[in-house]
């Protein structure tokens, strides 16, 4: 069943295009994983990403602008509100506020005898007082939330505020000038409540400290207060007009030193000098100024433009706030969102390098050997010299598949090693590609080869005539690797941008396609039953070919 | 003795005339059999049945007393063959060629191999693809006569030797003959078929029309003498003994006569008194003998063409007349319609024209009637209006 003699005989015939097969697929591989490895290929990728960080922070940065004059708006009106405060008001406030505060004191000293609670005493009656008799009270905090986004947590720093502001001029509701005392109270509590949303505002931000938050709280801080001691009409409806200008000088002048002191200490710290620190941290503010000058004027704009629509204000903001990457069209930031998300390492090494240029060279040398291997050596008439010995036509055909298949494997193997070298020279499993996956996609190349083998073999047994088996063995062969080609336009790997989804009806042409790459990158189990048909393919073509040879007549 | 190589009733027909058919020939152990035919006329296909390379489609083909086909492997044991066509598999030289098919042939002593080299003055160092015909066919002579197998089948042996190869060659096809092997060789050359075969067939068109014996040709029982005189005096009184005169040539005075054995002797005593120019022995070889035979069956062959064709043309003339005839009948009855259906009309046309002229009789009559109604009518109403004035 084998013939010892004509595997050697097979073997010098074809040991050149084997040769040739093999290295240059070697080379190949080798500069393509070993050169990707080393140029850094995923750089548009991540600078793509980097465009989309800053988009982010740049509308991030916009909105907070817009936030910042807005609140200043409404400081300024609040401002108003609250020297037309009449004393009815007041006195609720007191009531509910303080009120409950100084009863809980009182019932604390005809519990000690008239003793005056320290310090320690006076903090737990304030706690009670906070707890049960203002935040417990549904009425009461549903109120206080209406007018100020806080959770309790703040609400209690604030009353704690409150009561540390009353307890330095003690005043009660006979007092004269009550109504100025309570107003200031209020105002006193509003601005403490700036802060604290300051500063948890500017902590939630990329990049920033305690420090740099604690900064911009006390900025904002300060300059609501100028904003609210600017109010000067005292009588009629509120016009924000005269405010405006002032308000957007003040949130550009309050980002821009923020801004700056941030990246000053930062620049600092990194070990720059003082003179660097400064020009670069100036160039930072600059930009930053420029950015939320643009967004407020665009915000005004849009709100005049829009009118008194119903969320108007929302509406202009989205607009105002939107980066470049809101404003081009969907379909085209999808494409560039997946050209940033996109694997290029195993787009070409898997469905380029494996399952195309990689193909091609063994291809050549399968289709042309196993021609040579029966039907060249029918055709041409020199198969007599081997079949007037007493070798069997089965031994013929079965020494010649094996060889076929022994150079195959043998090619494979120098590929696998090669290829597991060049994974190791560009840094082993920290490379894209891990030792795992490129064993599996040199398995998969060589099953495929062993169908295609097996195709072109069966070829070469079933006709007498090279031209016919190359014909059409090579043929069918080299139409599949076209296919695969053409296919890979339409095929998931390629970025949508540059895919047309209708070429991937040439990959269900293609006996390449059951080599899926895609995959074993994406770490599925498909690939497993794809490879079983490809070997079933080989193993069946191979058996065709087999019996048909013993049974045909030969030109010799 | 026992029959090596034995073919009955073998047919392979490829269509159109190819092929060969009812191929029927035995080749005895020691025998060496020839095969002579023109290019196409079907040796290497036979051949290529006796080695296992085609099915049989009908008949047997039997080598040893095994099927050429089933037992393809283990004839090859004693078979040793030179294929018709000659190319090379892909291996560098000579060398290594004779080797891998000593390899194949299982062959360990290359003593005999060296030997045939050495006769046949071949270089085996040379590139096989650059081998010129000659070389090559030496190659193949080499590779096949090394195994020393008992069976030789030669497909054109000599192809591209030149006439000093050739002879040698030959002698090594009757010193393998002499070994007592049993040989089948198919060649263009009717010399060297005659030099070394025991019986040579004929193959003409994929048929054996001839299977000739050597022995047999070349032991005649007469031979064949061309004479020349130079008076005309002894040609005519020459011409009046009874000698068998196969061809006569006035001209040159010269006749051409065919002597059986026991009158050899006669011969000579009379041409001892003749004034002779020449006389010369004219050899029947198997070249004559197939040229004989092959103009025969080209005879036959344009005597069946002829007479099929003459076939052809009375089937043809046949044919015409029949369609003739069919003509006539068709237009027979196309005619016997035609008057079918105007006797048809004139008929209908009568009836109708009968029925008119009734229809009319019977309108005119009613008119009458009418008329005479009418005429009552005013009768009575001129009756009655006079009645009324009267009243």
């Amino acid at each position: 069943m084998f013939s010892k003699a004509l595997f050697k005989q097979s073997m010098k015939a074809n040991w050149g295009k084997w040769l040739a097969a093999t290295l240059s697929t070697c080379i190949m591989l080798a500069i393509v994983i070993i050169v990707l490895g080393n140029l850094g290929i995923n750089d548009i990728r991540d600078s793509l990403s980097d465009v989309f960080t800053q988009a982010d922070q740049e509308s991030y940065l916009k909105e907070n602008a817009i936030d910042s004059y807005d609140l200043y708006l409404t400081s300024v009106e609040l401002e108003g509100t609250m020297q037309n405060l009449d004393n009815e008001t007041t006195k609720t406030a007191y009531e509910y506020i303080i009120a409950p505060y100084l009863k809980n004191i009182e019932d604390y000293k005809t519990n000690n005898g008239g003793q005056e609670p320290d310090t320690q005493a006076l903090e737990e009656i304030r706690n009670q007082t906070i707890n049960d008799d203002i935040l417990g009270n549904p009425m009461t905090w549903l109120v206080i939330s209406s007018y100020l986004d806080i959770s309790k947590e703040q609400a209690t720093q604030l009353l704690n505020v409150v009561y540390d502001n009353y307890e330095q001029d003690k005043f009660t509701v006979e007092d004269a000038q009550f109504q100025t005392k309570m107003i200031t109270l209020i105002k006193t509590t509003y601005l403490n409540y700036i802060y604290i949303y300051t500063y948890q505002t500017s902590l939630s931000q990329e990049n920033s400290t305690e420090t740099s938050a604690e900064y911009n709280a006390q900025l904002m801080q300060e300059m609501i207060e100028k904003a609210m001691q600017s109010y000067q009409a005292p009588v009629g409806e509120f016009d924000k007009t005269p405010y405006k200008e002032t308000a957007l000088s003040s949130v550009n002048e309050m980002l821009y030193n923020s801004t700056y002191t941030m990246y000053y200490d930062m620049y600092i710290q990194q070990g720059m000098t003082t003179e660097d620190a400064d020009t670069n941290a100036k160039l930072y503010a600059v930009t930053v100024k420029v950015l939320s000058n643009t967004a407020i004027s665009t915000y005004e704009l849009w709100l005049t433009e829009l009118g008194d629509v119903e969320g108007a204000q929302e509406q202009a903001r989205t607009k105002a706030s939107a980066s470049i990457t809101d404003q081009i069209p969907e379909k085209v930031a999808e494409a560039l969102t997946e050209l940033g998300n996109m694997d290029i390492y195993s787009l070409i090494i898997g469905s380029i390098f494996y399952r195309i240029a990689g193909l091609l060279m063994p291809m050549v040398f399968v289709i042309m050997t196993a021609n040579g291997l029966l039907a060249g050596q029918v055709d041409s008439g020199s198969m007599a010299y081997v079949l007037s010995t007493p070798t069997k036509r089965r031994a013929v055909t079965v020494t010649q598949m094996t060889y076929l298949v022994v150079a195959l494997f043998a090619m494979f193997s120098l590929l696998t090693v090669t290829s597991v070298i060049a994974v190791w020279v560009s840094g082993g499993n920290s490379f894209a590609i891990n030792y795992a996956q490129i064993l599996l996609f040199n398995l998969g190349a060589f099953l495929s080869m062993f169908a295609i083998a097996g195709f072109c073999f069966m070829c070469s047994a079933l006709f007498n005539r090279t031209k016919y088996s190359l014909g059409i063995g090579g043929g069918i062969t080299i139409f599949s690797l076209v296919c695969t080609i053409l296919g890979l336009f339409g095929s998931s790997v390629v970025p949508s941008a540059m895919r047309i989804s209708a070429m991937n009806f040439f990959n269900y042409l293609s006996i390449i396609t059951l080599y899926d790459t895609v995959s074993i990158m994406g770490g599925t189990l498909s690939y497993l039953w794809k490879f079983g048909i490809l070997l079933a393919i080989g193993v069946v073509t191979f058996i065709i070919g087999i019996f048909r040879f013993d049974k045909k007549d030969l030109p010799l | 003795m026992e029959n090596v190589i034995k073919v009955e009733h073998l047919t392979k027909d490829y269509g159109e005339g190819r092929g060969i058919f009812d191929i029927n020939f035995e080749v005895k152990k020691g025998e060496t059999f020839g095969f002579v035919g023109t290019n196409g006329s079907g040796k290497t296909t036979t051949i290529r049945h006796i080695m296992g390379f085609l099915k049989a489609r009908e008949g047997i083909v039997n080598v040893l007393g095994m099927d050429a086909w089933k037992d393809s492997c283990k004839i090859k044991k004693f078979v040793e063959y030179i294929p018709g066509e000659i190319a090379f598999p892909d291996l560098k030289d000579g060398t290594t060629f004779l080797k891998t098919q000593a390899e194949l042939l299982n062959l360990k002593d290359m003593n005999y191999a060296n030997y045939l080299i050495e006769k046949l003055q071949l270089d085996t160092s040379a590139n096989l693809k650059r081998m010129s015909k000659g070389m090559k066919q030496k190659t193949a002579i080499v590779a096949a006569f090394m195994a020393d197998k008992d069976i030789l089948v030669l497909d054109e042996p000599s192809t591209g030797l030149d006439p000093l190869m050739r002879e040698t060659f030959i002698e090594l096809v009757k010193a393998e003959k002499e070994k007592g092997k049993t040989i089948l060789m198919s060649s263009q050359m009717f010399d060297e078929l005659e030099d070394v075969c025991d019986r040579v067939a004929l193959i003409f068109n994929g048929r054996i029309i001839d299977i000739a014996d050597m022995h047999q040709l070349n032991n005649l029982p007469y031979k064949t003498y061309k004479v020349e005189f130079k008076q005309r005096e002894d040609y005519l009184k020459f011409k009046r003994l009874k000698y068998e005169i196969v061809r006569d040539q006035e001209k040159y005075n010269q006749v051409t006569i065919k002597v059986y054995t026991k009158d050899y002797n006669r011969l000579f005593n009379t041409l001892k008194n003749y004034n002779l120019k020449f006389i010369a022995e004219i050899k029947y070889n198997l070249e004559k003998h197939f040229k004989e035979i092959l103009k025969k069956e080209y005879d036959r062959i344009d005597n069946e063409k002829l007479s099929q064709e003459y076939n052809n043309y009375q089937n043809q003339d046949k044919e015409y007349t029949k369609q003739q005839k069919k003509k006539e009948k068709q237009e027979l009855i196309i005619e016997k319609n035609e008057k079918f259906f105007n006797k048809k009309k004139e008929d209908e046309k009568k009836e109708e024209d009968k029925k008119f002229e009734i229809d009319k009789k019977e309108f005119l009559k009613s008119g009458k009637k009418d008329k005479k109604l009418r005429l009552k009518q005013q009768k009575k109403e001129e009756k009655l209006k006079k009645e009324k004035k009267d009243v």
